[in-house]
């Protein structure tokens, strides 16, 4: 298990390394190259410091080398051993302890490592509450369309299904919020952000005080998170509860099932002892791909419900043309899909004792 | 003694009879249907131009004169495909055909059409066009960037709810008819499905087909190249392409065809590795044939169903993405297009439903049209797989 798990790990960084030169690549070869772009903003500055700044920058990244050059610096700046580089950016002896840099954002003039610790959680807290959601309603649904296949619940949800998962994200989202969230409407749920600004002083749980009821932090947070939820996961279940139905009928017409039933067992027992953990292993596999797409998904519904997560700092890093930003940000999120991928297998050898790795 | 009956149908006819089964299937070609025909008569259904006047005696056509280049290529291929659908050839000529018409046509039109470089909206609505013996308006009788400023629209009116002017789904911001848009906006999303969805699927087949026929090492590169277009989130790497680069619809059609071809290669690799140890295929190389006639004319079409199925999904996506990238602001800043009309939805300071809903329901209207599509395609290419999953 450990040389599998190693393995693994190993064959991340070829792939790794080919997103950052991907994108990389997409940015050198857009028009101006990489100095231009970053340099657009500015143009109220004075000529000097204009010139201080493209000196300096020159100096931080290279920018007046060639692009492969200019990669080839901002790997060893970034990957965890590599050449110390010092102040003049000469190059050090090689080293291993030098510790990852993942540069000073252009736009925010900020280290890109701190916007990012500040940005991930967010995000992670949005698909994490996302997924189990998903998955439970998946389930249910899968189950009560196979278990009475063919009938009015079966066909309605599989039209259903596929009309949700027609419906683009965004469509859902503007509608949810101008109607739920909008003063024109139903005022039922705040429209922006993932807590109120009051939600900081109030205790963690909610309970009643003299003045009223406090929701506290977590409901707050809860309230704040319905709509965005609902957007990320609507798509997501569409998918799944087909991909559920599909695997239990496949194995309600399995010869185990059939013994399972001949010897007397109460179909109940069938569906739920037998036929369920063995259907639920299309549905591990269907989730190592659910996290980019829910990455993908927090892009539009943070833009939508403005949550300052990775989304949103993904389309302003990109809107900006902040390399430093994006290049991380393309990796970080391969890195998560990647782990997303290993994990995955992982559950598979939890739910299925046959699969094993080594 | 029962009489056994041999089919004479072909394997293409047989499916296309299985596939126009369904009523779903029937729903989503209707609209899509529905949706050709509004992008290729744009200009005749919503415009703010009279189709025919008659003055003094003379009648003229004010929609033919201001008719753009583009709308005339559009007209011209539309009627050159009808007609090439109509003639007896095989297909491969009859793609050819089309392809040298709609060639011809661009050029002919880019020669000879000289439209007025200036269209005044306001123009048509005064005397020189009212005051005649008879006219014949679009449906639609307002172009997709005439905001009404003589008529003295405010922008933001609910559908009906305008005095003097009726509009069927309201108006935006600037006072333009949210349908009269809507129609102009079915060319780009029509378009860039299919287009970007051709790029992808020309890319996805010959990196798919050479790692699928060639296996070892440069499966296990290519497998590498499918996993790093596929790890990074999809949407990321549009915006990534979409910033740096241009805005222009064909950017766009070619950035969202280069994005998406992961998934065919898989496809196709799958297919192929599965035929490449085939008698017919190792008779093919043993006889000499160059690569890209075991590939494309002996391989592909035993290996080109589940492709198509993959395809009408994709052109899905395809329309999705675009509409995403408009959405957030990175689309075609010069003509309508459905995502970009839902994100002036967001932007405006109030919530006005119409301008949301319409766009927003043409979205999805498309989207779940294709995905029926390839729905019901997929049953009936598979039927084995369609029973497992208890269709039929």
């Amino acid at each position: 298990m450990l040389t599998y798990l190693l393995r693994r790990l190993l064959l991340m960084i070829p792939t790794l390394l080919g997103i950052t030169i991907l994108v990389f690549t997409v940015m050198a070869m857009s028009p101006g190259g990489i100095s231009a772009q970053t340099l657009i903003g500015g143009t109220d500055m004075k000529p000097q410091e204009k010139q201080a700044l493209l000196n300096y920058y020159n100096k931080r990244y290279g920018l007046d080398k060639p692009a492969p050059v200019q990669y080839l610096r901002w790997l060893n700046n970034v990957s965890p051993i590599g050449f110390t580089i010092d102040e003049q950016g000469n190059r050090g002896e090689f080293s291993f302890s030098k510790g990852m840099d993942l540069g000073t954002s252009f736009q925010y003039g900020r280290p890109v490592s701190d916007i990012l610790a500040e940005r991930i959680p967010i995000t992670l807290l949005l698909n994490l509450v996302t997924i189990p959601f998903t998955y439970l309603i998946a389930i249910f649904v899968g189950m009560k369309s196979a278990a009475n296949r063919g009938g009015s619940f079966d066909v309605g949800m599989g039209m259903s299904m596929l009309a949700l998962w027609s419906i683009p994200t965004m469509l859902a989202g503007v509608l949810l919020l101008g109607f739920f969230g909008n003063v024109q409407h139903f005022q039922w749920f705040p429209t922006a952000g993932i807590s109120s600004r009051e939600a900081q002083d109030m205790p963690f749980l909610p309970h009643w005080e003299q003045t009223g009821f406090v929701r506290g932090f977590l409901l707050d947070r809860v309230w704040h998170l319905i709509l965005p939820v609902i957007c990320l996961s609507y798509g997501s279940f569409a998918a799944l509860a087909k991909l559920t139905r599909t695997s239990i009928l496949e194995n309600l017409n399995s010869d185990y099932a059939r013994t399972a039933r001949a010897k007397g067992l109460a179909e109940h027992d069938v569906l739920w002892r037998h036929v369920f953990r063995n259907s639920l292993l299309p549905l591990i596999t269907i989730s190592a791909g659910l996290l980019p797409s829910l990455l993908a998904g927090s892009l539009i519904v943070e833009n939508i419900f403005s949550i300052n997560g990775m989304g949103q700092l993904a389309v302003e890093a990109v809107k900006g043309r902040d390399r430093e930003l994006v290049l991380s940000i393309t990796w970080v999120s391969g890195f998560l899909t990647l782990i997303g991928y290993l994990i995955a297998d992982f559950c598979y050898t939890l739910a299925d004792p046959r699969v094993s790795y080594d | 003694m029962t009489e056994t009956t041999v089919s004479r149908e072909s394997f293409s006819a047989h499916i296309w009879r299985k596939t126009l089964d369904g009523v779903g299937v029937k729903v989503g070609l209707a609209w899509i249907a529905l949706l050709v025909f509004a992008a290729v008569f744009a200009p005749f259904l919503a415009n703010s131009m009279p189709l025919l006047i008659s003055k003094d005696g003379i009648i003229s056509a004010p929609v033919l004169r201001y008719l753009s280049v583009e709308d005339a290529w559009v007209l011209a291929t539309f009627f050159i495909a009808l007609a090439v659908y109509r003639l007896r050839l095989g297909s491969g000529k009859r793609i050819l055909l089309f392809l040298l018409g709609s060639a011809v046509a661009a050029l002919l039109v880019n020669m000879f059409l000289k439209p007025p470089v200036l269209v005044i909206y306001d123009d048509f609505r005064t005397i020189t066009y009212t005051d005649v013996d008879w006219r014949i308006m679009p449906p639609i009788p307002y172009a997709p960037t005439d905001y009404l400023r003589d008529l003295g629209s405010k922008g933001l009116e609910a559908p009906f709810k305008t005095e003097g002017h009726t509009h069927l789904m309201g108006t935006e911001e600037n006072g333009a008819d949210v349908l009269s848009r809507m129609i102009h906006a079915c060319r780009i999303s029509l378009s860039i499905g299919l287009i970007a969805s051709g790029i992808a699927l020309f890319i996805g087949v010959i990196v798919g087909g050479l790692m699928g026929y060639f296996s070892g090492i440069v499966d296990m590169l290519g497998m590498r190249l499918v996993e790093i277009f596929e790890d990074i989130p999809t949407l990321f790497l549009l915006l990534t392409f979409v910033a740096f680069f241009g805005r222009s619809l064909y950017m766009m059609m070619v950035i969202i065809g280069i994005t998406g071809w992961s998934g065919y290669a898989r496809y196709v690799r799958q297919e192929f590795l599965k035929l490449r140890k085939q008698d017919y295929v190792q008779a093919a190389v043993a006889s000499g044939l160059p690569l890209s006639s075991i590939l494309f004319r002996h391989m592909l079409p035993n290996g080109v169903a589940p492709l198509l199925v993959a395809v009408s999904f994709g052109v899905a996506g395809a329309i999705l993405s675009e509409a995403t990238l408009s959405f957030l602001g990175l689309g075609v800043v010069d003509a309508p297009s459905w995502g970009q009309m839902l994100d002036q939805a967001v932007k405006s300071s109030t919530f006005n439903w119409w301008m949301a809903a319409f766009p927003g329901g043409a979205i999805f209207m498309t989207v779940f049209s294709y995905n029926l599509i390839g729905e019901a395609f997929r049953d009936a290419i598979d039927p084995q797989l369609s029973r497992k999953a208890g269709v039929n």
